[in-house]
């Protein structure tokens, strides 16, 4: 599994370099290290759940290996947990 | 280097005064019955501004005031509150008084008295929903953080189920990709609203697409949000105040909690996702909808209602860039608080220190001497005048006078903020005789040398307030004449021939001649059998301890009459005059110059000395030959103008230099006018050239001389006095006028 270190803060500044090394969820499984994330805006948020989808499609698994407070605090503001944002092989179609 | 926070304090004190010039518009608009609801939004958006920005700076006594001024302003936005005359009468009040708070919260001196009475007042119109203020005023201050977007306001309206009012509402709440290139962010937003409010949120991310057709900076993400408890929809909106145009917002209310319906979210195979508080038995694995579609997710031991409650968790440290993006949103937000007054657009301004203005004018000033000193010099080499020295001191000429015109445009300003303070003096005048007075502006936009404002202030609030004291009638009498119960005194300020003329007029019975002149014959000022017109018995009301009040009012009548108001006026360069109309009222007109620093004058010669006459008093010159001149009584000439008798005056006999020519004929005269279209005919030796000169005011060392208004500085290095030319004639030999005999007593 890769293991990928998402950076300090994710907002409109880093989610398009961001987007590029994602790219690689849609052919191996990648372990997201958000321990360092200071701030996790909404279009982070976006790009995870773009990345969640292209792992379910490819058939990948995309996991938070370990995330800080501010992550967790600003998944949860969206109503959203650690779950939402990582794809299981196991639990893919059909969804829910 | 300098505090930053005192910066930011001192900008915030600033935006404030735009803040209560905005507050003071909109008022005046729904006092003229504009009682739309953007107009009270502007009302309520900048006493919400302004308490904002005074709980980031722990200004106590100005956020409770704001606060609970803020709260009957929500009601009458809500629509709970009439906008009655009196409602809006306790309006103005409140945003003087708030004015006074911002000003004793700058200066650190006490809080006005009057604020507990009017605060008082403004919640009695609530009538039973008077809110208890002082708790959540206090706990404010304390969350208040600066951050326009998030500020909470915990307005307490009693709130019962048996209420028709809502329980809560449902936010549909999708970006555009603008929000975010704007610097705004929907966490905050979101944050922001879970602390006005108990809160779900839930994350709609059907639209967003793989990562390979992603676009990450445009937004696909779009959320639902229930929000429950004692929170009001303009409330909500306020949250999402600052990004209204970059987003689409859509609330709706629930009329009941316990039949709260399930926000419309896509169906994922056929079953609604999302949830409710109520959903007790939810499964932490249903959550995961599948990727697709990522609806709802509380932690799995925890239900929707504990998040929504509990306080956000601590988020770290904002880096610096994030503090600078939080400290420019005020500023940047401002724009949008306003965007319905087009004066307040988010125009490219720079604020800049009044001393370098002044610094970059005197700069200016000596330019212009020096310029003409280079002239002159050029002038007695004898050159050529199509000699290229010639041909480049005229374009050097033309880019002084562009250079100094605008300079002149940076020291101008808008009367407005004089006229909005007048306003209030009205307000105070008019409640203190009850009398009721309504006042009108024109020409606000009208600009003049900042100066020149700064110094009006002091003559014109004397003039107001004698306008609403003496001028107008009491609503008995008014009524009992057929004029309406409300007195209205007009202010206004437009341009006239290179002058700026401010009057202020009232619709009252104008002024009582007869009683003026038993006045002036009482104190002195006149004999019992001078034959005074009309104009001159109202001039006598400028004279020094001349006052027609038999009791000292509140207001005047202390002794401190219209000759310190013409002082003043004549010590900026300005004349005042008066018209009057039995029964229809009265108006006293000032006329100032633009600038108090440079004015365009002809120069003249008269008995071997050099004048500067300003050339906006000149209307034309002409040779007189012996036709035109007229003998008028013993002593005096007029000349015959074109169907018009107009007085002659030797500016040689009246400055002392020389007796009076025995004749006339063959001499120049300049032909000027007053204010009150007065003309009359200067004789002058010579016209010497029309130029620019720079004024230096004499006052300070000679005090006023009749006649002069300054003194300038010529080419040669020579010193010319500039004529004022009405005040000239005022007090000229020439004139047998009574009333410079009086004013000569």
């Amino acid at each position: 599994m890769t293991a990928l270190a998402l950076p300090d803060r994710i907002d409109l500044a880093t989610v398009r370099p961001l987007q590029a090394s994602l790219q690689c969820v849609a052919t191996e499984d990648v372990a997201l290290d958000a321990s360092s994330v200071t701030h996790f805006g909404a279009l982070g948020l976006q790009l995870l759940l773009s990345a969640a989808k292209t792992a379910r499609i490819a058939g990948r698994r995309l996991e938070i290996a370990s995330s800080s407070e501010a992550f967790d605090s600003a998944l949860t503001r969206f109503g959203l947990s650690h779950e939402d944002l990582q794809h299981l092989p196991d639990a893919e179609a059909p969804c829910h | 280097m300098s505090d930053p926070m005192a910066e930011i304090k001192a900008s915030f004190f600033i935006e404030c005064e735009e803040l209560l010039e905005s507050l003071q518009d909109a008022l005046s608009d729904l006092d003229e019955g504009a009682d739309d609801g953007e107009t009270i939004n502007v009302v309520f958006r900048a006493v919400h501004s302004i308490k904002g920005g005074a709980g980031a700076f722990g200004l106590d006594a100005l956020v409770a005031f704001a606060h609970r001024f803020e709260t009957v302003l929500d009601e009458l936005r809500a629509g709970r509150l009439d906008l009655t005359p009196q409602a809006v009468k306790l309006f103005f009040q409140a945003a003087d008084l708030l004015a006074d708070e911002i000003r004793a919260a700058r200066e650190g001196s006490p809080e006005p008295e009057a604020a507990e009475e009017c605060l008082q007042a403004l919640e009695a119109l609530l009538g039973d929903r008077g809110p208890s203020h002082t708790a959540d005023a206090e706990d404010e201050v304390e969350a208040a953080d600066f951050q326009p977007m998030g500020l909470a306001l915990d307005l307490d309206f009693d709130f019962t189920p048996e209420d028709a009012s809502p329980t809560g509402f449902t936010l549909q709440f999708r970006p555009d990709g603008a929000l975010y290139a704007s610097g705004n962010e929907p966490l905050q937003l979101l944050r922001a609203l879970a602390e006005i409010a108990e809160v779900s949120i839930m994350t709609d991310a059907e639209a967003v697409p793989p990562l390979d057709a992603l676009d990450p900076e445009e937004n696909h993400l779009s959320w639902t949000v229930q929000i429950t408890g004692d929170v009001t929809e303009e409330e909500i909106r306020e949250v999402f105040e600052f990004v209204e145009d970059v987003c689409q917002i859509d609330i709706s209310p629930i009329l009941d909690t316990r039949e709260m319906p399930l926000p419309e979210l896509p169906e994922i195979d056929g079953e609604p996702s999302g949830f409710t508080e109520e959903d007790e038995k939810f499964e932490p694995e249903a959550e995961v909808n599948g990727p697709g579609s990522v609806n709802a997710a509380p932690p799995p031991t925890d239900d929707i209602a504990k998040i929504a409650t509990e306080a956000p968790a601590r988020t770290p440290d904002p880096s610096p860039a994030e503090q600078q993006a939080e400290a420019a949103k005020p500023s940047a937000a401002q724009p949008a608080a306003s965007n319905t007054t087009p004066a307040a657009e988010p125009g490219a301004t720079v604020r800049v220190d009044i001393e370098r203005i002044d610094r970059l004018v005197n700069l200016v000033g000596e330019l212009v001497i020096n310029q003409a000193m280079l002239a002159q010099s050029v002038a007695e080499a004898g050159l050529p005048p199509n000699s290229a020295v010639n041909t480049g001191l005229e374009a050097f000429m033309m880019l002084t006078r562009d250079i100094q015109d605008s300079v002149m445009m940076i020291r101008a300003q808008p009367v407005k903020p004089l006229f909005q303070r007048m306003a209030r003096i009205v307000r105070e005048a008019s409640s203190a005789i009850g009398k009721d007075v309504r006042l009108k502006t024109e020409g606000e936009t009208t600009e003049v040398d900042k100066t020149v404002i700064e110094r009006l202030a002091d003559p014109l609030t004397h003039m107001i307030r004698n306008a609403v004291d003496h001028g107008l009638e009491s609503p008995d009498m008014r009524e009992a004449i057929g004029k309406p119960r409300e007195g209205i005194v007009t202010l206004s300020a437009h341009h006239r021939s290179g002058r700026v003329v401010i009057e202020v007029s009232d619709d009252g019975g104008g002024i009582d001649r007869k009683k003026v002149f038993e006045k002036a014959i009482e104190k002195g000022f006149v004999t019992p059998d001078a034959q005074l017109s009309d104009n001159e018995i109202d001039n006598l009301l400028f004279l020094p301890g001349f006052s027609t009040a038999d009791q000292v009012s509140a207001l005047s009548g202390r002794g401190v009459g219209m000759d310190v108001v013409k002082s003043s006026i004549q010590s900026l360069g300005g004349r005042i005059s008066i018209t009057s109309e039995p029964g229809k009222g009265s108006c006293f007109s000032i006329s100032l110059p633009l600038t108090l620093a440079v004015l365009d004058g002809m120069v003249v010669n008269v008995a071997g000395e050099t004048l500067v006459v300003p050339l906006s008093s000149i209307l034309e010159t002409a040779t007189l030959t012996s036709e035109d001149i007229r003998a008028l009584g013993p002593s005096t000439n007029v000349i015959h103008l074109r169907g018009a008798f107009v007085p002659l005056f030797d500016l040689g006999a009246e400055l002392g230099y020389r007796a009076p020519k025995r004749s006339y004929s063959g001499d120049v005269v300049l032909l000027t006018a007053q204010e009150d279209g007065a003309r009359s005919a200067l004789v002058v030796d010579s016209i010497l050239e029309q130029r620019q000169v720079v004024i230096k005011g004499l006052q300070q060392s000679y005090g006023h001389i009749p006649g002069v208004a300054a003194a300038t500085i010529l080419g040669d290095g020579q010193i010319a006095l500039i004529l004022d030319p009405a005040d000239l004639v005022q007090s000229a030999s020439g004139n047998t006028r009574a009333i410079d005999l009086s004013l000569a007593g």
